[in-house]
């Protein structure tokens, strides 16, 4: 077990170092630092450009291999990410947002896993009966919206209930404006700011749940076994309950493994319309300020999370399905 | 022998009935497959209801701009952030542009790419699959352990690195390009996945057995069994396509003024929420429409060629 | 509906009937000691389906006394297991079930789903077909056993896990104690079903359903599977519904039987007289139909023409009628009831010239006209001068084999393919015989992929395989050709006919004409109409699509044609047309067959010569005779006495080799004998005499029987009287 699990991981680290040596190349190659500088105005002398990109060693000029060798014995030797193109450090950076993505985000998952996998159910031993299509089709809306859309959408609610009632219910931007230190009123703000993004992302996950779920949960609900404990004597929700619901949640837990890593990259679109400082937009703002190390940083940050998933998921399939568990 | 009946569905019996029905029958035509997928199909209210949507967006989109004597990139100077009127259908930003003109545009520019980089994805996933599938030993190793690769770093992130640097107006050119590049590595190892199940068919062995040459199996056997996944891949690939194109642009890392897309247009929208809604709701209006609408077809498409598909899960 | 039992003293004059009969419905009798506890009467069943009304069961009605079994047979599609899963109330929603089911006098059909399953798995309980499937991957066998004991006793948690163990004991698992906390996967398929099979009597039940309860396990699994439900019968004093396809498993286990054809009862009788003398054309067609693992000589088998009817629109009148050689005008205007047979105690049979049939003492042989067998042109040549069409020696294939999907790593080797040595000759058939897990398709997919092998050589024409050249191997391909198992997946389902037939002339370069000819040519030889060749294969039967994939292999004139497992997908109807069809195709065309099967009755029908494998390894060689005669090795003498025959006073007669445990991992490294771990003849031996089973590895030794080259690798193999007392009786 521990040599297996040594050896995924050696696999792992592999993996992720060649991917993101390869999103180092890509940034480098795709991404222009110089720029930023060229659209001001005035445009700055080309010497002190030169020497705030070779700082932060992002300088197109000098040969990429150097960069990357530098950039690559400075994470391992030194653990450090590298400077933005205004010579902040981003490995601070990012570390610093992971926080707030962290305080959006698992809410969100908690509810979504549970509302989801739940409305899956229901809506499997409802099959093709009236609720399992009303849901079937609010979720194929919902699967296929736009997230933009849909936030947006929230918004608008959220300003018009806001207007109806005369005072702020929702915030639509951030997650904090209490000031006091008091656990009470901040723990009110910070629900009155949390809703509308969980809301939104609750829903979008929401849906694939409900829609897997109900999948996997229809294939076991006809197998053979589920008829043998029907003949033991189990009425039919009650076997479709014990029986066929345990063996289709393995798959279901299989993926929650999979976003658990998610929780803590943020979501992108929803923090930039909600305004919340999460690893999610600080990624938009990278790439918007050609911020080669901080995007690799996010990146990088990224790929172990997912990788930290799939082995998440590993375990637990091995925990859960006695057939892997014994062979 | 298996005793079939034991495990018969009424929709199994149904069927296997049928052949039975069939076998007794009359000379039955030969090509009955086109016409028995096109009656499934339109049988589906919804996905009926899908095509005469999409149809219906094509032509806006096509020929929308003649509804409108006010071009995307002519803003109405004298009517800033106005509200829909008969001068201007669904009113104007801040800078004067045409709602209306500019969903048109945008409309085009989002199908455009999202059908554009949705075939390209099934090509290069249909090629990349189908050849880790068929080359055993050392390559399919290699192969996938790339494909794994690829599938670290979420794509979206990629995505963004590589559209950053293109802007004007061949953006969406490039946009297309990025979406392609990074959205088939998923697609690819479904496919491969196909590919290994349909390679153990007893009737490509058979052919193997025969002296059948590969080409010809993966040619006659193959690709027809993989192609119904193809098309439905296809057309539910628009809807992601679309989406990744919505979210990039909407970002402000996708398609950049002078062009638009409707994700600009929803960015646009974004920042006048409180003032002025109308910039924000017609571009996601036909959005929904254009996505719900490809969605319906795709799904009523699996069903009628894939009637024992499970539609709804991941693939 | 009849639901009244009239009295009636006519059959037996003391009034009491012998106990433990299984009543026919309505006939008329009553016992006034023992009720009968299940009592279906008139039962109807039709579901709802794209293509109309499927009516599945057309009016059954039988009684079942406590502690008898009524077999119920028929083939695929004949609504017996519909008619079991109705008793037990497991059918789908859809389905509509009229007429009445009664378990000891309580109605059972209008109960809700929970009254139901107050019964079900308490006083009645069922043992399904696949065992592989049929139980919880997730839950341990423990834990499933005690649901079961649960859901009806109130029992102390000791009071249930002593229960299970005992059960486990009853229906023969090592180690109960310790299996309960095994899980399922954990099991081989023939312990699953004995974990199936102590479920089911967990509570005592009065009546255990058994819906083909051995048509998954392989031969010596499904002897050991019936005599654990014998036992479990004779433990809880249940009364048991068999249903099966299989003549052989009814003629051993049923005390009545009931066949089923559309949906319908069309016999029911005492097994021996079913057996002895069927009043029906269609129980006789079936009888004639199957092959006998007893009956040496090549007796040609009666296949019944056509097939059954959908059940969707049947036709006005007797549903056999289309296939019927006695068919009249008049069994075409109404359908028959079942009625006695008159002169027959008990006997009933739904036909209208069941009179005539009884009067003139009709048999198969005067109903069904019996073909002549086509002439070969090989008789006359004796096997040692007619050419080697195939030669194998010391074939070996081993396959790496790893672990789990969570560790995964190198378990070991699975020595699928071992060592294997035949040699097949122009126009004879070499049937490749053994269970699943034997290597007789890996041997076979080796030999057809025309590749060198591991390990030994494969000659085909006298071509050795490793030196062949491309261009070689591609023209060899042409006298190679493969029939499979399953016709429903072996052909496109997107290809018409002739483009199926056409492929393999198409690799060889034949003219656009030639082809044409030769494929109406194949379609005629195959006995199918050439006008259908623009049909898709789903438009065929099995048995018709099976004749297709014959003829595909056929189309370039092979020398050879590998047949893997052709007619055990088939109907037994059915089978018999496909299995006399290729003894004539190898008569007209001198044709050499390799034939891998695990059913024994067709191979001893149309093999001559027969390799029995265990293990990867050939144990026994010879002519088909001697091995079925005088079989040398134990395992051949136990696989031949585990078929069940399909009569039933052989049955009752003979004596069983029943195997003990299951066959070893194929991972397993086995240093002496692989047949040692399960073999009765080495447990019978003192322990020094054991040690060379347990040590050297026998080799298969020809010559011991004077001028034969029938071998077995046994270090003591059988004499021939020895083998004479359990072998399989011969009433010939």
């Amino acid at each position: 077990m521990v040599r297996f699990l040594v050896r995924r991981l050696a696999n792992y680290v592999v993996l992720l170092f060649v991917a993101v040596s390869f999103t180092y190349f890509v940034a480098s190659y795709f991404m222009d630092p110089r720029s930023n500088y060229l659209s001001r105005h005035p445009i700055p002398p080309k010497a002190s450009i030169d020497l705030s990109l070779t700082a932060a060693n992002i300088n197109d000029e000098d040969p990429l291999l150097g960069r990357y060798w530098r950039w690559l014995t400075n994470i391992v030797l030194h653990w450090n990410w590298g400077l933005s193109p205004d010579q902040d450090p981003v490995g601070a950076a990012v570390s610093g947002r992971i926080g707030a993505s962290l305080q959006l985000v698992t809410l969100a998952t908690i509810l979504s896993i549970v509302v989801g996998v739940a409305i899956g159910v229901f809506t499997a031993i409802r099959q093709y009966r009236w609720q399992d299509r009303v849901l079937g089709g609010l979720a194929t809306f919902f699967l296929v919206i736009p997230t933009a859309v849909l936030a947006l959408f929230v918004v608008l609610g959220a300003i018009w209930i806001n207007k109806g009632l005369g005072f702020r219910l929702f915030y639509v931007t951030g997650l904090h404006s209490y000031e006091g230190s008091q656990f009470g009123p901040w723990l009110l703000d910070f629900l009155q700011h949390l809703v509308l993004p969980t809301i939104v992302l609750t829903i979008i996950s929401a849906v694939t749940y409900h829609l897997t779920q109900r999948t996997y949960l229809l294939d076991t609900m006809n197998a053979d076994y589920v008829r043998t404990a029907r003949a033991k004597g189990l009425p039919l929700n009650k076997a479709i309950r014990k029986h066929a619901l345990r063996t289709s949640l393995i798959p279901t837990a299989v993926n929650v493994a999979f976003s658990i890593a998610s929780v803590f990259t943020g979501a992108v679109i929803t923090e930039s319309v909600f305004a919340i400082n999460g690893l999610g937009r600080y990624f938009v703002t990278t790439i918007q300020q050609n911020d080669i190390n901080g995007a690799v940083c996010i990146a990088a940050f990224a790929g172990a999370c997912t990788l930290a998933g799939a082995l998440l998921a590993d375990v637990v399939v091995a925990w859960l399905d006695p057939r892997v568990r014994l062979s | 022998m298996a005793d079939p009946e034991l495990s018969v569905t009424t929709a199994q019996m149904g069927k296997d009935l049928a052949h039975d029905v069939g076998s007794t029958g009359e000379q039955v035509r030969r090509t009955g497959r086109l016409a028995l997928y096109t009656r499934r199909f339109l049988r589906r209210p919804s996905a009926v209801a899908g095509v005469v949507v999409l149809a219906l967006l094509v032509l806006f989109a096509l020929f929308g701009d003649s509804l409108t004597r006010w071009g995307y990139d002519e803003p109405d100077f004298l009517s800033l952030a106005s509200p829909p009127s008969g001068e201007h259908l669904f009113g104007t930003t801040q800078g004067g542009s045409d709602v209306f003109a500019l969903v048109v545009r945008g409309l085009g520019r989002s199908l455009m790419i999202g059908i554009l980089s949705s075939l390209a994805i099934t090509l290069v996933a249909a090629v990349v699959g189908t050849a880790v599938a068929f080359f055993e030993g050392w390559v399919e190793k290699v192969g996938m352990w790339i494909l794994d690769m690829l599938l670290v770093i979420p794509s979206f992130l990629l995505i963004a690195m590589i559209v950053r640097s293109s802007s004007g107006t061949s953006g969406w050119l490039w946009l297309t390009l990025g979406i392609t590049a990074f959205g088939w590595v998923g697609y690819a190892r479904v496919l491969r996945t196909l590919t290994l199940s349909l390679r153990e068919l007893d009737y490509v062995h058979a052919a193997r057995f025969m002296g059948v040459r590969s080409f010809t199996i993966i040619w006659r056997h193959l690709i027809p069994n993989l192609g119904s996944v193809l098309i439905i891949q296809t057309v539910l690939g628009v809807v992601t396509a679309v989406n990744s194109e919505t979210a990039l642009s909407f970002l402000g890392l996708g398609i950049k003024a002078p062009d638009t897309s409707l994700g600009t247009i929803l960015q646009m929208g974004q920042g006048v929420v409180q003032t002025s809604p109308w910039v924000l709701l017609a571009p996601a209006v036909a959005l929904i429409l254009l996505t719900l609408s490809v969605q319906l077809i795709g799904d009523g498409l699996r069903d009628a060629i894939d009637p024992h598909s499970r539609s709804g899960g991941k693939a | 509906m009849t639901d009244q039992i009239l009295t009636t003293t006519g059959d037996h004059p003391d009034g009491t009937p012998p106990e433990g009969l299984v009543l026919p419905a309505g006939a008329g009798r009553l016992t006034p000691a023992t009720e009968p506890v299940l009592s279906v009467r008139d039962l109807h069943v039709s579901f709802a389906s794209e293509a109309g009304t499927v009516r599945a069961v057309r009016g059954v009605s039988f009684d079942l006394l406590p502690a008898r079994t009524l077999g119920i047979v028929g083939e695929s599609g004949s609504g017996k297991s519909v008619t079991s899963l109705s008793i037990m109330g497991l059918l789908d929603q859809n389905a509509r079930v009229e007429g009445s089911i009664r378990l000891k006098g309580t109605e059972l059909l209008g109960k809700t789903e929970l009254e139901m399953s107050k019964h079900r798995g308490n006083d009645m309980a069922m043992v399904f077909q696949d065992p592989l499937s049929a139980l919880t991957p997730v839950f341990s066998i423990g834990d499933q056993l005690a649901e079961a004991l649960d859901l009806h006793q109130d029992l102390t948690r000791k009071q249930v896990r002593d229960r299970s163990v005992e059960l486990l004991d009853l229906v023969g698992i090592p180690n109960p104690a310790e299996r309960l906390k095994s899980f399922p996967h954990q099991f081989s398929g023939g312990m699953r079903q004995r974990v199936m099979i102590a479920i089911a009597i967990a509570n005592d039940p009065d009546v255990i359903i058994a819906d083909e309860p051995t048509t998954a396990l392989d031969v010596t699994i499904q002897a050991q599977v019936l005599e654990v439900l014998k036992k479990a019968q004779r433990e809880t004093g249940a009364a048991v519904v068999m249903i099966t396809h299989d003549l052989g498993v009814v003629a051993g286990v049923a005390d009545d039987v009931l066949v089923m054809y559309a949906g319908r009862p069309v016999e029911q009788a005492p097994v021996d007289e079913l057996f002895a003398r069927p009043a029906m054309p269609y129980t006789m067609g079936l009888l004639g139909a199957v092959p006998r693992p007893d009956r040496g000589e090549n007796r040609r088998l009666v296949p019944i023409q056509g097939n059954p009817p959908s059940l969707v629109d049947l036709p006005v009148g007797c549903p056999f009628a289309d296939r019927c050689p006695l068919v009249e005008d008049r069994c075409r205007t109404a359908e028959p009831p079942l009625a006695p047979v008159p002169g027959r105690v008990d006997q009933r049979a739904a036909c209208v010239r069941v009179d005539e049939i009884v009067a003139e003492g009709l048999t198969f042989e005067d109903v069904y006209p019996v073909g002549e067998a086509a002439e070969s042109g090989l008789d006359g040549v004796p096997r040692e001068e007619r050419e080697v069409v195939l030669e194998v020696t010391d074939l070996k294939k081993h396959f790496p084999l790893t672990k789990g999907g969570f560790l995964r790593r190198r378990a070991g080797t699975v020595k699928a393919v071992d060592g294997v040595t035949f040699d097949v000759r122009a126009g004879e058939t070499l049937a490749l015989v053994g269970e699943s897990g034997s290597g007789k398709t890996t041997t076979l997919l080796e030999i057809m992929r025309l590749q060198a092998p591991q390990g030994g050589t494969v000659a085909v024409l006298g071509k050795n395989l490793a030196e062949l050249a491309r261009p070689e191997r591609a023209a060899l391909r042409r006298e190679l050709q493969i029939v499979f198992q399953d016709p429903q997946s072996s052909m496109d389902p997107r290809l018409p006919v002739y483009d199926i037939l056409a492929e393999p002339l198409k690799v060889h370069g034949w003219s656009r004409a030639r082809t044409n000819e030769r494929i109406s040519e194949l379609m005629r030889l195959v006995g199918l109409n050439p006008d259908h060749v623009d049909r898709f294969p789903t438009q065929f039967s099995g048995g018709q699509r099976q004749r297709i994939a014959i003829a595909r292999a056929l189309a370039v004139g092979p020398r050879l044609v590998v047949l893997d497992e052709p007619v055990s997908a088939l109907d037994v109807s059915i089978q018999a047309g496909v299995i006399n069809l290729l003894e004539d195709l190898q008569a007209q065309l001198g044709v050499a067959f390799l034939f891998v099967a695990h059913d024994l009755s067709v191979i001893r029908h149309i093999s001559s010569r027969t390799a029995v494998m265990y293990l990867g390894q050939v144990v026994e060689q010879g002519d088909t005779e001697a091995v079925f005669t005088a079989p040398r090795h134990p395992y051949t003498q136990a696989l031949l006495s585990a078929v069940p025959l399909p009569d039933p006073q052989l049955e009752r007669q003979r004596r069983r080799v029943v195997l003990q445990g299951d066959l070893p991992s194929p991972a397993q490294e086995i240093v002496g004998c692989r047949f040692a771990s399960r073999c009765p003849v080495r447990a019978a031996l003192p322990a020094d005499r054991r040690t060379l089973c347990d040590t050297v590895q026998p080799g298969l030794a020809t010559g011991a029987v004077p001028g034969t080259d029938h071998g077995a690798a046994c270090h003591y193999p059988l004499t021939s009287s020895a083998a004479e007392d359990v072998r399989v009786p011969s009433r010939a």
